[in-house]
Order: C-alpha cells, then structure tokens, then sequence
C-alpha cells in the first residue's frame, strides 16, 4: 500500500464518529469597525508607520524625504520617479539591494493593521521581504474590519502567494527584547492613497 | 530498556540552580501570559471563538481522510506536488529525494515542529546537505546543537551573553557585545547571503485549508517569506492534522494564534501559499508519525487540535521553572506532556507526572484541549502499561490498602496519638527527605483530630465512639467498614 | 439536614485546630454533625499518581462512612474535587452517586447551601492574602479563573468580608498554583519547592501577615516553604478566621 493509503485507511479507522462533529457555520465575531482610525490605531501597535504626504506632494518626494539615505528605490507601482520598476529585476537576488520597495496593497484590515499584498501586486514576492524598507499604498476605500471578513476577499482564492503583512519583521528571540527589522523589511509605512 | 526515562526532576533541579536565568525565564513567559490576557480582555467574544476553533478542529479531524483529499486535488490542481509520509524516515527521504533530484545541496529553512519530530536536520547533513535554520531563536538552538526549548520562543532559556557566547563560536563576533540589537543584526547580516544563494527552502504550516488548497505559514521575522520567495524551491512539510475546512476558518484561527501566543493580535506575517511561484515549484509532504494512530486514543485524540501556540507552556508554573529542555523531547511544557508519551511511552512517562495538575494550561488553550485531564489520564495508562517506577508503585499500593483499613490506618499514623509528628508511615522513608531539602516539615501536634473528637464529642455517638477504642474498624453507624 | 465531617489525612494528623474549627462552626451555624470515627482518606493521592485501582479500597470505604448523610463536608478543595469529579475506582453504584453529588468543600457549603449572611463572632485584625488551591478555584470554581477573563466573584473573599477588621493583600500573580500537587511535591521537590517559595514572597511583598486558604495541603507546603527561607507569614485556614479565631 502506499503511504497515501496507508495513512488514510488508518484514519478511516480510528477517527472519532464524524456525526458527532458538526461544523459550525461560518462566523462573522467583534468588532466591525473598518474605519482608517482603527487600521492605524492597529498599524501603530504592531510597529508600522504612516507616511504622510504634503498636499500635492509626489510619491518621490515624499519617499527621499521620509528615507533620505536611500539609494535604490524599487517600485512594483507606476508613478514613482526615479524608481527602478520592479520588472526590470531579473530575479529574486536582483531585489537585495533594494533600499526602499513601493508597492500598492490590495486591502488592509482594520483590526490588525495588516495590509494584503499577493503576486499580483508585488510581481516579485521576495522584493516585500528583501528590500530594508517597504512602503505601501493602501486605499482607504479597500480596508476591511477584521479577519472574519478579510478572508471574504475574492483574493485568498486567486493568489498563488498572499502575505497579509503587519509592522516590519520583528523578533523578541533574544531575552524578550523586541527588535523591529530581524529578517524582513526594517520597516513598513503605509501611504494612504486612493487608487 | 532501550529508552531511558528523562528524568525532568533533576533537570528541573538543576535549571532551578541557576538564579538568573530561572528569574528571567519565569518573567519573560509570565509576560506572555498577561500580554495573551491583555488581548484576550479587549475582545468580548473570546470564549466563543475557543469554542468555534474547537468545534472546527473536531470536525476537521474526524472527517480528515475526506479533508486530505480535498486539500490534495486542490493543491495539486494550483501546481503543489503532494508528498505523503507515514513516518519520520519517510519524510526525510521525500526531502532528500526533492533535493538530490535538483542537485541542491544548500536548504534554508523556517521553524517547522514536525522538521523537529523527524530529526531532519542529522539525516541531510550526513547526505552533504547544509540545512541552515533562519528563525533567529531557532538558528540560535541550533548552533548551539539543542533542542528548542519552548515552540514559539526556542531560546527563551538564554540570556544574552548566552546568545553572545553562541554566535562568538560560530559567526566570529565579540562574546562580551551582548546588545540584543547587535546580536540580531548579527544574525541578519549572517542569514543574508545564504538566503540569497540557498538552491532550496523550507517552511511548516500553521493551517492547511481544504477548500482551496492554501497552507498557511505565520512567523514574526519574515524568515519563512524569505525562505519560501528566494529560492526557487519551495518545500513545506506539515502535520496531517493541520486541516481546517475552510477558508472561513482562519478567521477564528488567526484570531486566536498570535494573541495566545505572544499577546499580540497577529504575527507580523501571516502567509498564505496556494501554488508556486513564476518559475518555481512547491512541494507539500503531509506527514503522519503516530498521528493516525493518536485519533484512535479515546481520550486524547483532542491533543492533534493543538495549533502550536505555546499558551499552555507561558503560564504552566513548572514548565517557567523547569526550562522547556527538562523535558527531554521535542514538545515541551504541558502539551508536550500529554504529546510526547504517544511516541515513545517510557522514555517519557515521567512527563504527565511533572504537573500539579493545576489545569491553567487548559484555561488558556485557544482550541480547548483539556491539558490537564489529560495529563491526569495518562498517569492511569502509563502506571496500567508498568510505567511507573517500581517503588513508587509499590508505595502507592501500600497506601491503598493502608487507606482501605481504618485500624490499621490509625495504627500506623499513630504508634503515638499524642506526639503525632510524622507523616503516615508508609511515607516515611520516601517523602521526608525530599520535602525537607526546601522546605521544614509540619510542627507535631499534641493529637491528631480524631482522637480530639474521641475525647470532646460522645453524643450522639458515645457507643460507636466507645466502641471504636477497642475496635475502630467498627465505627460507622454503617455496616462494615471493610476489614 | 444530617452533615457528615470529613478530615482528609493532612488536617487530622497536622492541622487538627482546622478539623476542630470546621465542626465548631458547622455547630454554630446549627448544623447537626457527625464525624464517622472509621474514616480514613479519600483516594486522592493514589488516583492522582495514576494509581486509580489503589484508590478503590479509600473510595469504598469513604462511601460506607458517608452514604447515609445528606450533605458530606471537608474543609479541603482537592478531597471534594476528587470525591466529584474523579472517585471512579469503584462501581458507580446508587450509594457512591449519591456521596458524589452531596460532597461539599467548606466554602461552598458555606456559601452556596447554608447561605450565611455573617458570622458576628468573627473578627479578624489583620492583613491576610487569600490562596485559592487549583482545587477550589479551577475544579470547583469557587472564585473566577484569571485565563477566562469572566466577571469577578469569589466566594472565599465574600466569607472573608463579613469578618469585622480583616484586610486583604492582593498578590501579583493571585491564580498561580503553589506548587504542592500531592505526590508532585516529593517528585518534584525542586520545582516545588520553588513554586511555595515564589508563592509565599508574593504575599509578603504584597503586603499579607496571613496566607489564608481553605486548603491545608497547600498551607503544609507554603508554610514549610516561608520558614525554610524565613519570611515572616504566618498561615491559617479559613475555616479557622471564619470560626472566630484572632490569631
């Protein structure tokens, strides 16, 4: 017998009796509050940031004033001057130097501060994870209350890689001292930006 | 005989021995555990998603054979190559093979439990296979050649110049710059460059989801994402028992995760991987390892509902004074207690007896899983199987009988009524030298209470009590008292 | 209504002011009660070691001892805990039944069956630090559990409260077990050891005179563990504060 089938017989035969377990139905629990307040509120605790731009501001100006030290700028958005477009990055290495990665979340959830980003936003996966900097545009208008409902959205279903990302990479593995910027992004700042 | 018992006592003992880091050990998962009851205060409906992760985890398991499949067309329909593996062994040649295959010889990989149950790592190294883990505690754990001690926090037994000293050895820094800061800067800088030329990576999951295929990995660091997105192969190994139906569940799920883990409301990550990347491929090996025959345990099959949040670990009062490594396996603290006994019965069937059965860990556990009556349980079946050391057991028996016997219970506490200062004999030899390393015994009392009942309350009784002097077998107004 | 007096081991051959204290004051509150003289243990110790089919003989005999009273008192949260919700080394004949679902520890009783609204000969000057055992406090629930996050009760503290003059010192960690754990306190005797020493220090620092319980297990070892380390608690059942004892 294979593995397959032996494990799935030997499961056949000692389950406990699936009509005394029942699914419950889907749930929809706390608070339902989408509101940005909220999202930020969230974003803050969990180490992220909000980058403000002045009225009229480009995207450009607003990234060399928040990272001024930043030398390699990727975008996986249009519109950001100066940016290398993360199409042009040959391969996953190619995004290791990256300073400061642009890319535009496709929802945010008010509950966690979290923000949604799959293949279909980042072209390159490992660019929200190599770059030392992530800045994200959420728009306001696509944040969702809490994770009942994120997991609604139609894109759990077509991304082959979705990461709902929250604050930079943080570790507190050395005597419970928290280090935001362990392993991934040093930091995250979410840009509202209405899409 | 193969396997020695562990003996936790003595690796208590000697963790208890050492002041700071039992102080630092106890702070820093009590912290935990306020920070879970912090989170868990701000939502109201926190109970009821306990009793929602239950009822889908019970479910999921007794329909698993169905969910399996499931979960298989679908992810083999989204390109995930599907691998079974009924044993550790068999597991660690699918991963093997994968890489041989490739000609991979370098494998980056995340904090993965089951890697653990398999002892992966020993089985690639000596097929020229570098396994490098990128989880900072548990990259910390294995420089250091140990186990994790706790599964959230592997290196929560360590101080910094622990860490310092570990990383001087292997990646050349000074041992006396302690910063944490440093030290994980160091651990970045390190990680860096074999992340970007590993042939290979490997990730757990936290939650497979029937429905769609997806498995789902949560980390704080990001090391996973970077493990799974770098290099172009991407491998997870999971538990057969990770299944939920439905994506709708891991609402419930990744509510709780975090929040019991390490209070917060969720991990920095939480990754959902349904196919493999442009130009990539993934593979996902569900692996058994005793846990097809777990769900035939009466009585503990609800341990396999266990999501690996180390709630139980952060407030049990032994485990933060005994160090997760006192319990000698790969699951440590309360849930490994009632885990570990099903892979190797003897070798650790002093685990479920290093508890007061104080039943927090239960309170806290996001899924319900009744830890302590478990515990209590297997106390029953490991003494039924002869587990128990012979002494004990025949202490044990000797109290039984003694307790059955009202004359000779009274015969044995009391060679003197009235200078009582020993415990019941049968006890003697075996209890009062270790109670007394720590603590004083309890002060001798001028009589015990029964024989102050016997001299102030006669009525309504006198007769029996009379009676009792000579005969004390005969007190009850009840029949026999069972001579 | 016929109370029958159970002293678990402990309290009989260490602490036999408590077993005084409790049948005192079940006869001050006008309770008719008896203490079967051929009474031994409860079964505990062998059943919590795994050892279940040694408790048979204890639980049969605890059966014939109690079977013919209407309520079954002890001032010890684990017996009652046991005789409740384990007790399954014998057949669970109509008689065992019954004892197991008239089996009272003291506080409940006091609260929940007798209801008493005060006790005017109690006085108690002092500042005592409460100690639920895990027996009464996550088997029996007679106070809210802090893992839960469940509205506030206690019904050692609403006893307690009706004592003219009693404070009360809130420890840091109020729900942590002490560390007795029956056979896990020889076991185990480091981590023990450890737990009534972190235990008894949180009452000091806070600021407690008394440890007050109504466990006299737990008392044993916390005490054992205050003199070793010479941290100046004294201890007390609440049996005894609530009986009118001063000090």
């Amino acid at each position: 017998m294979t593995a397959r089938d032996t494990i799935l017989d030997a499961l056949r035969r000692n389950r406990p009796d699936p009509g005394s377990h029942p699914l419950p139905p889907p749930a929809t629990l706390g608070d339902l509050d989408a509101g940005r307040e909220r999202f930020v509120a969230s974003l803050r605790l969990l180490g992220g940031d909000v980058m403000e731009r002045a009225a009229g501001e480009p995207l450009a100006a607003a990234i060399a004033r928040h990272f001024p030290a930043a030398r390699m700028i990727c975008a996986a958005v249009p519109g950001v001057d100066g940016a290398i477009p993360v199409q042009d990055l040959p391969d996953a290495r190619a995004a290791d130097p990256v300073d400061v990665a642009v890319v535009r979340a496709a929802f945010g959830i008010a509950e966690t501060g979290s923000i949604f980003l799959s293949e279909a936003q980042l072209h390159l996966n490992a660019l929200a994870h190599l770059a030392q900097h992530l800045v994200v545009l959420l728009d306001p208008a696509q944040l969702t209350a809490n994770l009942h409902t994120a997991y609604r959205r139609p894109e759990f279903r077509t991304a082959r890689y979705g990461v709902l990302m929250s604050g930079p990479s943080a570790t507190a593995d050395i005597q419970g001292v928290l280090i935001r910027g362990a392993q991934g992004v040093r930091s995250l700042s979410v840009c509202f930006d209405p899409s | 005989m193969k396997d020695k018992r562990i003996d936790h006592a003595g690796a208590a003992a000697a963790f208890i021995a050492d002041a700071p880091h039992l102080a630092f050990h106890d702070e820093r998962l009590w912290d935990m555990r306020q920070k879970r009851d912090a989170q868990m205060h701000l939502l109201p409906e926190w109970q009821e998603l306990r009793t929602l992760a239950s009822q889908i985890k019970e479910h999921a398991l007794a329909n698993l054979p169905e969910y399996l499949e499931q979960f298989e067309e679908n992810a083999t329909r989204n390109g995930i190559r599907v691998h079974w593996a009924r044993d550790g062994a068999e597991h660690n040649r699918i991963v093997a093979e994968i890489l041989q295959a490739r000609g991979a010889t370098t494998l980056i990989k995340s904090k993965s439990m089951v890697t653990e149950e398999c002892d992966m790592r020993p089985y690639l190294a000596a097929r020229g296979i570098t396994v490098t883990e990128t989880d900072l505690g548990e990259r910390i754990q294995q420089l250091d050649d140990q186990l994790p001690s706790h599964i959230v926090v592997p290196a929560v037994h360590k101080l910094t110049g622990d860490v310092a000293r570990v990383f001087a050895t292997h990646y050349g820094t000074d041992p006396k710059a302690d910063d944490p800061r440093q030290l994980a800067e160091a651990q970045r800088q390190a990680a860096r460059p074999v992340i970007l030329h590993a042939d290979a990576g490997m990730t757990g999951a936290n939650f497979a989801v029937a429905e769609t295929g997806t498995f789902v990995v949560c980390t704080n660091e990001g090391n996973a994402d970077l493990s799974a997105t770098v290099p172009g192969v991407h491998i997870a190994t999971l538990g057969i028992e990770r299944l939920v139906p439905r994506l709708s569940d891991l609402g419930v799920f990744v509510r709780l995760l975090s929040r019991s883990a390490l209070g917060s409301p969720i991990t920095q990550y939480t990754t959902h991987f349904r196919g493999p990347q442009d130009g990539g491929e993934m593979h996902v090996i569900l692996v058994d390892n005793g846990r097809s025959a777990r769900l035939g345990m009466a009585d503990f099959w609800t341990s396999l509902k266990c999501i690996r949040c180390g709630a139980c670990m952060n407030t049990c009062p032994v485990y933060r004074r005994s160090g997760g490594l006192s319990y000698g396996a790969v699951y440590s603290g309360p849930i490994g207690a009632i885990i570990d006994p099903t892979f190797n019965e003897r070798k650790y069937s002093t685990l479920p007896f290093a508890s007061t059965l104080n039943g927090s860990c239960t309170n806290v556990c996001p899924v319900r899983i009744n830890i302590h009556d478990q515990l209590y349980k297997w106390r029953r079946v490991l003494v039924d199987h002869h587990q128990m050391p012979f002494v004990k057991r025949e202490i044990m028996h000797m109290a039984g009988k003694l307790m059955g016997q009202p004359r000779l219970y009274r015969a044995a506490i009391s060679g003197t009524e009235t200078a009582l200062g020993t415990l019941p004999r049968f006890a003697l030899y075996n209890w009062l030298n270790p109670w007394g390393r720590h603590r004083e015994l309890p002060h001798p009392v001028k009589e015990t209470f029964h024989a102050w009942y016997r001299r102030n309350r006669s009525a309504p009784g006198a007769a029996d009590t009379e009676k009792t002097k000579t005969d004390p077998t005969k007190t009850g107004r009840t029949k026999d008292t069972g001579q | 209504m016929k109370v029958g007096l159970f002293v678990p081991c402990y309290i009989d051959a260490f602490y036999p002011r408590v077993g005084i204290a409790t049948l005192e004051l079940l006869e001050r509150l006008g309770q008719q009660v008896d203490y079967p003289l051929g009474q031994t243990c409860c079964g505990q110790p062998m059943a919590n070691s795994g050892c279940n089919s040694d408790a048979a003989a204890a639980e049969a005999l605890f059966v014939r001892n109690f079977e013919r009273f209407d309520a079954i008192v002890m001032p010890s949260g684990s017996c009652a805990h046991h005789v409740r919700d384990h007790f399954d080394a014998i057949p669970q004949t109509d008689a065992v039944r019954h004892v197991r679902t008239h089996t009272y520890e003291l506080v409940e009783f006091l609260h929940d069956v007798l209801q008493v609204g005060d006790f005017p000969w109690a006085e108690f000057p002092h500042t005592v630090g409460l100690h639920n055992s895990c027996g009464t406090l996550r088997a029996l629930r007679t106070a809210s559990m802090s893992e839960l996050g469940e509205p506030p009760f206690s019904k050692p503290m609403g006893l307690l409260s009706k004592v003219r003059g009693i404070r009360f010192a809130t420890p840091a960690r109020p729900d942590e077990c002490c560390g007795f754990g029956g056979t896990f306190s020889v076991a185990e005797e480091a981590v023990s050891a450890r737990m009534g020493l972190d235990k008894v220090r949180d009452h000091h620092d806070a600021g407690a005179e008394y440890i007050v319980s109504a466990d006299s297990s737990c008392i044993m070892h916390q005490q054992g563990c205050a003199e070793r380390a010479g941290i100046p608690l004294r201890f007390i059942h609440i049996a005894e504060i609530l009986n009118g004892a001063r000090e």
